[in-house]
């Protein structure tokens, strides 16, 4: 076979060492952005239902720029042009705050569809029993809303880990980057890319595979989950419904 | 009991209730009918402030609620002690789905009095006896048929002991067969003496039950009287013909 002849062992296991460490960076990268924009995002959502207008206004033109705007160019602005208004910025932490911007804007829209989400009838329900504002968000619109958060914001985190690879443009050593640089030494670009390919396919597929079951778990109803209910009673009680 | 005066409520410029007096006593069932968007419903809503109205008082055990004179709304605090004590029963159940039938009956006493479960276990249990769904407790909403998910809805606001209850087209949403299920629930809690105001079309159950009734139409209440001569000697006109097309096809 002519694929198999073009890859290269030797060189293969010789870059794996660099690799290996771009992708301990891309992992790291991940991780760090996604722990910030996770937690940013609802500190968003939150800011952008304040009752400070000034707030409010601000807060939404910065989610609107971020999701209107490529990230790449994000990424250059803030690595290549800020440095003209005296802020300069290393690359690592450059490529984490363009992310962790990038990613905020996205995430703090999936909090706030969820929650939003959530029929009307059920704040009322809760009102009703007199339950305050911070309870009725708390015990009733939380719980439902997470059911539609959770499966978006693994799938964030998917696309998280694969934009990484853009932080290459700015010189962070991930993986990506790593890949560039051996390639272009030995020019044996096909043998290393396909080990970076099946390197962003391994820790990638998995994720893939979670928002896929996650979605399809949480599209089931509140019942599949608890313990006491039999088959056969939630099938009476569905026959009665129909 | 509850005591309304000049109450107003506008949607933007639309005039949904038009200067609304009315009085319920303690232990008084009150029929409330009349055609969609007459303003039934938006009355009931204002009464546990679901709905802020534009003007006018409400007295709740002879105390304001919600709002003094001039309009001036009450702390959160206030309000949702107020609306701890008036049950609220919905046309779509709104039920919490992620809790089970035993833990929407809990949502209040835990949720709002701080009771742990443990200490409101046995009266939930009899709440739901009363309504005929202890053996479900532990199923969720989602398997419940419509009728059994209304009751759970009665049963989730009978747990706060509310002083008065109030019911917005409860049997609205549900099959033809499911309804008296239902219906029956709410007359066995009128003859236990619960003040209750009931918006509805079904209006065999209001003539047996009520004390009451009241007509409404365009956001004014154009008639009140008690059941008999509700039903069988209406005065105004609007009532009249609302009764004979309601009463045709029932019949």
């Amino acid at each position: 076979m002519e694929f198999f002849n073009l890859i290269h062992p030797e060189i293969a296991l010789g870059a794996l060492p660099t690799i290996l460490r771009g992708l301990l960076i891309t992992l790291l990268v991940t991780l760090l952005c996604g722990i910030f924009s996770l937690t940013l995002g609802v500190l968003v959502a939150f800011g952008r239902k304040s009752k400070s207008r000034v707030l409010r206004l601000s807060l939404g033109a910065y989610v609107q720029v971020f999701r209107s705007t490529p990230f790449l160019l994000q990424l250059v602005y803030i690595y290549f042009v800020l440095p003209f208004f005296g802020i300069e910025i290393p690359p690592l932490p450059a490529g984490i705050l363009a992310l962790t911007l990038h990613y905020t804007a996205y995430l703090c829209e999936v909090y706030r569809g969820a929650i939003e989400a959530v029929p009307k009838g059920q704040t009322d329900a809760a009102k009703a029993l007199g339950m305050r504002n911070r309870v009725v968000m708390v015990r009733v619109i939380l719980p439902q809303a997470i059911r539609t958060i959770i499966p978006a914001l693994c799938n964030y985190m998917v696309s998280l880990l694969k934009d990484t690879s853009l932080l290459s443009v700015v010189t962070v050593q991930e993986m990506m980057f790593r890949g560039q640089i051996y390639a272009a030494e030995t020019y044996d670009y096909f043998t290393i890319y396909t080990m970076v390919f099946l390197l962003y396919f391994a820790v990638g597929f998995p994720g893939v595979k979670l928002v896929d079951y996650l979605e399809k778990r949480m599209k089931k109803g509140y019942a599949s989950r608890s313990v006491v209910t039999t088959s056969e009673e939630t099938l009476t009680a569905r026959g009665e419904k129909r | 009991m509850i005591k309304i005066d000049n109450l107003c409520k506008s949607f933007g410029r639309d005039e949904v209730l038009k200067d609304i007096h009315l009085t319920i006593d303690k232990g008084q069932v009150l029929g409330i009918i009349g055609p969609s968007g007459s303003g039934k419903s938006t009355l009931l809503r204002c009464i546990n402030n679901l709905e802020f109205p534009t003007s006018g008082t409400i007295r709740i055990n002879g105390k304001l609620a919600y709002r003094d004179e001039s309009g001036k709304g009450f702390s959160e605090t206030e309000i949702s002690a107020t609306r701890s004590k008036v049950g609220m029963v919905f046309q779509h159940f709104n039920l919490f789905p992620h809790m089970t039938v035993l833990q929407n009956v809990y949502a209040g006493p835990k949720h709002v009095l701080g009771l742990s479960e443990k200490e409101f276990h046995d009266e939930a249990i009899a709440i739901l006896e009363s309504v005929g769904l202890a053996e479900k407790r532990d199923q969720f909403p989602e398997q419940l048929s419509g009728g059994q998910q209304q009751r759970v809805g009665i049963a989730r606001a009978l747990a706060m002991k509310p002083d008065v209850m109030l019911f917005d087209e409860v049997t609205s949403a549900l099959d033809p067969e499911l309804v008296g299920e239902v219906l029956g629930v709410l007359r066995k809690l009128s003859e236990a003496g619960m003040t209750m105001l009931i918006v509805t079309h079904e209006m065999g159950f209001v003539r047996q039950v009520a004390d009451r009734v009241i007509f409404m139409d365009a956001g004014r209440i154009v008639e009140e009287n008690n059941p008999a001569e509700f039903f069988d000697n209406p005065q105004n006109e609007r009532t009249k013909s609302f009764l004979a097309s309601v009463l045709s096809h029932t019949d």
